[in-house]
């Protein structure tokens, strides 16, 4: 084939420069891509899964396009979406016993030599952790979550359309509502 | 202050989130303080089974500048390639005529289906140009609209002369006898199968009010229909059409069964697109012809489409001006799926479309645009080298 006749080139005056509402979003994804990324890690087992999962958090922050919409806490957004992702990865295993099985592998690999037994109950503990966020109450569980990944009353507030007043009461009902399902699981689980 | 804090507000000054006139009070109440040591002591194994929420990171993970990658190059794209597979899927495409692709990317897309009558009356085309659009803009408005948008759009055309199924032919005579046009082939290839599409026209007829209450109900009250769109009647006729396949390509089909199939497929693509590696596809038609009344301003009306699908609107205005609306096929692509060229083809310039990634589990797809004397071409195929379409169309007699 003639060489000239490979992608000549034309002026492309139909070609759209980058918007600031994508300069926008670019920033806010450097921004929050660790934090985010990070939580979900810690919410679900499968490293891959927390990728994906903190992909999507994103991307539906690319839908929602917020700057045309509404001023809001990115943070608390981002945050509260991640929460849910994660929940409903919990919720989606159908056996408790796959996730287990998952962790206490992923244990005895990763365990040093000298402490096998310490790091796999740390890990399994962390199941029922999950196991017990993935049976509360979304709005409690989503309040835990943030609450124990550092947010402030006000951006927890403003994701969950709460009044910072009422933050400590709920998150108080919260922990009392978690120990008793973490308690209620370990429990079935020793029998 | 008389009365003793809540067990809430006692909560919140674990983590120092107590206004100060009541930490003032429980610094100095004596009953206050040992209710606090005993919700912090309630609480103490919670705070300690979810302490691995906060804890520093140990783990390796993607980078923010590999996640940016991943997110642009793979995310957005995997969800505007999915957009692009369902306009594919199109029921207009299921004839086989894939040099109506444009018209079906209008029209098959329920979300975009409202801007049909508008971008229609631009097919008196002399020339192609090509719009990059974020689609996945479409799918929320889609999400959101989208079943009441495709009913308006169904309630509001009427057809006048379906097209029929894709009849085969055995030669290019025949074919140019069929159709009515001259149709060009290749001459040092023999295609291995040859269809003529009936053609087809309608009318649409738009109820600005409902469309404006669609684009209310969307989120969008910023875009306003302007009044003359009301009871605009837009009339096209698309002539008949001719596709020559090469290698080895789906069969056209046009009951519902097969697109299903198709669709079925699609949904697979990784052997789909295994089993048309090869296939190429040749297909034109004469350019539709659209009449609609003088006073609808078609530039005005393409700026709200495009500013539908997100674009901001010095963006849709920057493009609506350096586009003639009266005689350019303009044709939507996915912004992160899809790249183009414009390209010199068959002495005219034409736009060559290429998928921008390979997701592992579908080869590239290409399509070659082109206007000539009046005809519509395009050169398409699910795998191979797009090259190879420069080099048919540019060996075209």
């Amino acid at each position: 084939m003639d060489e000239s006749l490979r992608y000549e080139s034309i002026p492309r005056p139909m070609k759209l420069s980058k918007s600031r509402s994508d300069e926008s979003f670019e920033s806010t994804f450097h921004e929050y891509w660790n934090a985010i990324h990070r939580l979900l890690t810690r919410m679900v087992i499968d490293p891959a899964e927390a990728e994906d999962l903190a992909l999507e958090t994103f991307y539906r922050l690319y839908k929602y396009r917020p700057s045309q919409h509404e001023t809001l806490s990115i943070r608390g957004w981002l945050y509260k979406v991640a929460t849910n992702l994660a929940l409903q990865s919990i919720r989606s295993f159908k056996r408790r016993e796959h996730y287990e099985r998952y962790a206490g592998k992923d244990a005895l690999i990763e365990a040093p030599e000298d402490q096998p037994q310490k790091i796999l109950a740390e890990k399994e503990d962390r199941e029922y952790v999950r196991l017990a966020l993935g049976q509360m109450n979304s709005r409690q569980a989503e309040l835990l979550i943030m609450r124990h990944s550092g947010m402030a009353y006000k951006d927890i507030a403003a994701a969950l359309n709460l009044a910072p007043t009422s933050i400590g009461p709920l998150l108080l009902r919260a922990e009392r509502e978690f120990e008793q399902w973490y308690r209620t699981l370990v429990q079935e689980e020793d029998r | 202050m008389k009365n003793h804090i809540t067990d809430g507000k006692l909560r919140a000054a674990l983590d120092g989130e107590l206004g100060s006139d009541e930490l003032a009070h429980l610094e100095s109440c004596q009953q206050c303080q040992s209710r606090q040591k005993l919700i912090e002591a309630q609480i103490r194994p919670t705070v300690e089974r979810l302490r691995f929420l906060s804890s520093p990171s140990q783990e390796a993970g993607l980078s923010t500048s590999s996640a940016w990658k991943k997110f642009n190059h793979e995310k957005l794209a995997q969800k505007e390639t999915s957009m692009f597979r369902k306009l594919f899927a199109s029921p207009l495409i299921k004839y086989g005529a894939s040099v109506a692709l444009v018209i079906a990317l209008i029209l098959a897309f329920p979300a975009t289906r409202a801007l049909a009558g508008e971008l229609l009356s631009l097919f008196r085309v002399q020339r192609v140009a090509v719009v990059q659009i974020d689609f996945t803009g479409l799918e929320q408005l889609d999400e959101s609209a989208g079943p009441d948008i495709s009913q308006l759009i169904a309630d509001s055309i009427t057809m006048q002369d379906e097209p029929g199924d894709p009849v085969t032919v055995s030669s290019v005579d025949e074919a140019s006898q069929l159709a009515g046009f001259n149709v060009r082939a290749p001459q040092d290839m023999i295609p291995s199968r040859i269809s003529v599409m009936d053609g087809s026209s309608f009318s649409l007829t738009i109820d600005r009010d409902k469309a404006q209450a669609l684009l209310d109900e969307a989120g969008r009250s910023d875009l306003v229909l302007p009044k003359e769109v009301d009871g605009a009647d837009v009339t096209v006729n698309i002539p008949s059409s001719v596709s020559l396949a090469y290698g080895t390509c789906p069969e056209p089909s046009s009951d519902s069964e097969a697109a299903r199939e198709m669709e079925r497929e699609m949904e697979t693509s990784g052997s789909r697109a295994e089993l048309y590696k090869d296939c190429i596809i040749l297909a034109q038609i004469p350019s539709p012809q659209v009449s609609a009344p003088a006073s609808l301003d078609i530039a005005k009306l393409a700026q709200i489409g495009l500013e539908l699908t997100g674009m901001s609107p010095e963006e849709a205005a920057e493009f609506t001006s350096t586009v003639d609306w009266t005689s350019t096929l303009v044709v939507p692509i996915p912004q992160n799926a899809a790249s183009y060229q414009q390209v010199t083809v068959d002495g005219v310039t034409g736009a060559l479309l290429e998928r921008s990634i390979d997701d592992g589990d579908d080869a590239p797809q290409f399509a070659l645009f082109w206007v000539k004397d009046g005809i519509i071409y395009t050169i398409g195929g699910l795998g191979g080298d797009a090259q190879t379409a420069l080099e048919i169309a540019n060996s075209l007699p």
